[in-house]
């Protein structure tokens, strides 16, 4: 009991940089061997198309994803309507962002900073050197850098959830990956009505 | 907007109709206007400037006046949209949905653009500047959109037409900021009987 109440107080304390935030079923945070996370969309020569399908407060919109990896830490991101409509098209840089088309209706501040975060987050390597502590024991391990949580299966990243004000500000899941490429990722804002799901376009892609 | 019109400027067999040249098009656009239904296949080019390849895409197309629209997609997706009754009814892979146009004016505006511009219908002078081209013996019709609202969406609209029977063969939106959609229109059957089972999902 007394050890278990020390790892609450760990976590607490450890945890601070995303206040208050618990992920489920941890109780510690423990050092761990420097750990590169999220290395799919590192490569400098791949273009990425994935087929989207977003609903976004009561909306439906289906179109294509475009992914191309400028710098291993620079990206350009663009979400494409059906009939070819550019909704966003952003560079995302490690600390900052340069927008260079949005459609009208969406080209709101607000908006477009949290695109913009959630596919820095998407697309962003980072390493972390912390590992959360479990209860149970868990099978996959979770690394936490900043306010982020990584969760690893058999090798690779499986899910990352963002976490602010401690509740989870939304989640990106990487769903049958190979060839160190998810074919799936789907996205789920918390806060908002705002779920996105890609499937992976080999053909159209540039790998 | 110069890189999209870098193939027509560059030729130098494009040039601007002469006055007799319009006036005996826009004749031929007046019987264009009597398209009861159009279908065909199309095929869709979105261009980037940060991508080389441009993302394809490619289905059918059924048109049938007044107000009824079937778009489907068949490669690389399966994917079909019906406008119809004020609403949009969707078929995602077997997974069926019914959206109210009201829902998404917008969507339903671009829709409408590249159907009737298609259709040939759409160079409104009270709502576009429209100038004339040839290219060869294919006419090229350039459509810059007059309102605000539509402008947010459309930068230009370039229509080519068919040198054989002057129906619309291509259709280019192009973006303020000058990514470009470029349409092109193959098997076109124009005022052949249209199933209406096509129209419903």
């Amino acid at each position: 009991m007394i050890r278990f109440l020390i790892y609450s107080s760990f976590v607490f304390l450890s945890l601070g940089s995303c206040r208050s935030y618990q992920y489920p079923n941890a109780v510690g945070i423990r050092e761990s061997h420097q750990q590169e996370l999220n290395n799919y969309y590192v490569d400098s020569t791949h273009t990425y198309v994935y087929r989207s399908q977003i609903q976004a407060f009561g909306k439906d919109v289906h179109g294509n994803l475009v992914i191309r990896t400028i710098a291993p830490d620079v990206h350009r991101v663009a979400l494409l309507s059906d009939f070819g409509q550019t909704l966003f098209d952003v560079s995302i840089f490690p600390d900052r962002y340069v927008l260079h088309a949005a459609m009208a209706d969406l080209n709101k501040k607000m908006l477009v900073k949290e695109v913009v975060r959630i596919f820095r987050t998407l697309t962003e390597r980072r390493y972390a050197q912390q590992a959360l502590i479990f209860m149970d024991k868990q099978h996959y391990p979770v690394y936490t850098v900043d306010d982020r949580f990584y969760s690893m299966e058999e090798r690779h990243l499986a899910r990352i959830a963002v976490a602010q004000s401690g509740r989870e500000r939304f989640v990106i899941s990487f769903v049958d990956v190979q060839g160190k490429l998810p074919k799936e990722v789907a996205i789920e804002h918390r806060k908002y009505p705002f779920v996105m799901q890609f499937t992976l376009d080999k053909k159209q892609s540039v790998l | 907007m110069l890189l999209f019109m870098l193939p027509f400027l560059s030729n130098a067999q494009t040039r601007q109709m002469t006055t007799g040249e319009v006036a005996a098009f826009q004749q031929s656009l007046k019987r264009s206007a009597q398209i009861k239904t159009l279908s065909a296949d199309f095929v869709q080019y979105k261009h980037m400037s940060f991508v080389k390849q441009p993302i394809t895409s490619s289905g059918k197309i059924y048109l049938k006046q007044p107000d009824r629209l079937s778009w489907s997609y068949t490669a690389p997706f399966q994917y079909k949209m019906v406008f119809r009754d004020h609403k949009i009814f969707i078929d995602d892979q077997g997974k069926k949905k019914t959206m109210d146009i009201g829902k998404s004016k917008q969507f339903e505006k671009i829709s409408r653009l590249v159907s009737s511009s298609m259709r040939g219908s759409v160079y409104d002078e009270k709502e576009f500047s429209v100038s004339y081209f040839k290219k060869g013996e294919v006419s090229v019709l350039k459509l810059l959109p007059k309102s605000n609202d539509t402008k947010k969406y459309i930068k230009e609209i370039v229509l080519v037409f068919s040198s054989n029977d002057t129906q619309v063969e291509e259709v280019t939106l192009v973006e303020p900021s000058n990514d470009y959609t470029r349409f092109i229109l193959k098997n076109r059957k124009v005022n052949a009987q249209i199933n209406d089972s096509v129209f419903n999902l």
